[in-house]
């Protein structure tokens, strides 16, 4: 799998320098944003793997407005939230609405690494998935092109048997003239 | 993971047909291995046998449903193949209308459909939204059941609540947005479209008592599971409840040939229908 695109937010430059400096370094590709408002506009112009996003920043455009607008530009879009106070209460609201993950300032890089691996992971078993799904759909289709065609072919043939048992069996015809109108039916 | 025996396997296959009318021979014991590993440990049974037995002697048949829900294959999305949904839309509800409409005589027409094996409920909630895009509310007697042989599918088929994997699959965003609310990374159906489904238990192999007649019938890759024996029988007990004009709709890559004489394929653009002979 590729690199993960990841959308780092945050109002304070040097935090922001600093987690992208990290991660450059792990071989993620990073992006920035300074604010709420900023990031809404990355996030609906291109696709992050995950947006590292401060809790509280100041403008319109909060940490959860940043999860928010993220989930639903596209769900598969992984957010984590990072909190400067630890709130508990913040936390869940944040997982609640979909939020893969929260961390706690000051950051923690080996954990912030850790949870990066295990979102990497999670996404190369999901494309696992979706190709074989896909390889599943294409044979599917193929095989339903097949089985189609003979489906009708056999159910044409059924009818036509079943015509002219029908047409052998006719009483009120006697045999020379039951085989010729056998023949006009198969010729037919 | 613990090996299963030959013996083994005999015991579960017959156990299991019985039970779901699936058909598991020898060379299955790989999928007995994972789809059992967990009731294993759950119920501290230290072989394949003991776990047979514990389901056999239970009397609340709990063990027994989560033995039929591991068992069974819940690989489902919301309008798998898009070609019965379009075919749905675009031939068979017209024409069913029309003549429900002659047949009503000034009174409301209705329309009865069932999804045999209905899974958790994609199916039916995909059937929903063509019927709400399609007809107008209020005019129709509505009729859509989603049986299917699994506790657990049922339940969920009843919730209509899905995480965001199941919702990713096969939904188009605008109906997602339309007729699902999201409370987290899970999705809830619209009540509007929950109230038009009802959900129960079935097994397919049963005789269908009190089952009514029905104007259409999906029965997609359930009968692959089964032996030509048991998939004669299913399709020949469909070919009673179904309407002298309704129709039938079978998985793609499966066949009634040889299997039921009663139905006729036909084709619509790229997907194939069957109707009573």
């Amino acid at each position: 799998m590729s690199r993960l695109n990841i959308l780092v937010v945050d109002d304070d430059p040097v935090t922001v320098i600093l987690i992208q400096k990290k991660l450059v370094k792990e071989d993620y590709a990073v992006d920035t944003a300074e604010d709420g408002q900023q990031a809404v506009d990355k996030l609906t112009k291109r696709y992050y793997d995950v947006i590292l996003t401060d809790l509280m920043m100041p403008g319109d455009i909060d940490g959860i407005g940043v999860l928010e607008a993220a989930k639903e530009w596209n769900i598969k879009t992984e957010v984590i939230l990072i909190t400067a106070f630890a709130s508990i209460e913040n936390a869940i609201e944040a997982m609640k609405k979909g939020a893969v993950d929260y961390l706690q300032k000051p950051i923690n890089f080996d954990e912030l690494l850790l949870r990066l691996e295990k979102i990497k992971n999670m996404k190369m078993l999901m494309k696992n998935a979706t190709d074989l799904r896909e390889a599943m759909d294409v044979t599917e289709q193929s095989s339903a092109g097949t089985i189609q065609v003979l489906e009708l072919e056999v159910g044409k043939l059924q009818t036509l048997i079943s015509d002219i048992n029908e047409l052998l069996l006719n009483d009120n015809l006697d045999a020379q003239s039951r085989i010729e109108r056998v023949i006009e039916k198969i010729d037919t | 993971m613990l090996k299963i025996k030959p013996d083994e396997i005999t015991l579960f296959s017959n156990y299991i047909h019985k039970l779901t009318g699936i058909s598991i021979d020898q060379s299955k014991a790989y999928l007995l291995e994972t789809r059992f590993g967990r009731l294993l440990q759950e119920t501290d049974s230290t072989t394949y046998a003991d776990l047979y037995h514990k389901a056999r002697m239970e009397p609340g048949k709990h063990l027994e449903k989560k033995i039929i829900d591991a068992i069974t294959t819940n690989e489902t999305l919301f309008f798998r193949d898009t070609g019965p949904f379009d075919l749905l839309r675009h031939k068979i509800i017209p024409e069913l209308i029309d003549s429900r409409i002659a047949k009503a005589n000034g009174t409301r027409p209705s329309l009865k459909i069932w999804s045999a094996a209905c899974s958790t409920g994609q199916e039916v909630y995909s059937i929903a939204i063509v019927l709400k895009e399609l007809l107008a509310k209020g005019n129709y007697n509505i009729k859509l059941l989603g049986t299917d042989i699994s506790d657990a599918a049922v339940t969920q088929a009843s919730y209509g609540d899905y995480n965001k994997f199941e919702i990713e699959r096969g939904l188009p965003k605008d109906k997602l947005i339309k007729y699902f609310s999201s409370s987290g990374s899970r999705w809830k159906v619209s009540d509007e479209l929950r109230s038009m489904a009802t959900f129960r238990k079935i097994n397919l192999l049963t005789p269908f008592t009190n089952l009514g007649k029905w104007d259409i019938v999906f029965c997609r890759n359930v009968a692959i599971y089964f032996t030509l024996e048991d998939r004669q029988k299913l399709f020949s007990q469909i070919a009673q409840v179904l309407e002298p004009d309704g129709y039938l709709i079978i998985g793609s890559t499966e066949s009634l040939t040889g299997v039921c004489p009663s139905f006729v394929p036909k084709r619509h653009l790229r997907t194939i229908f069957y109707t009573k002979r």
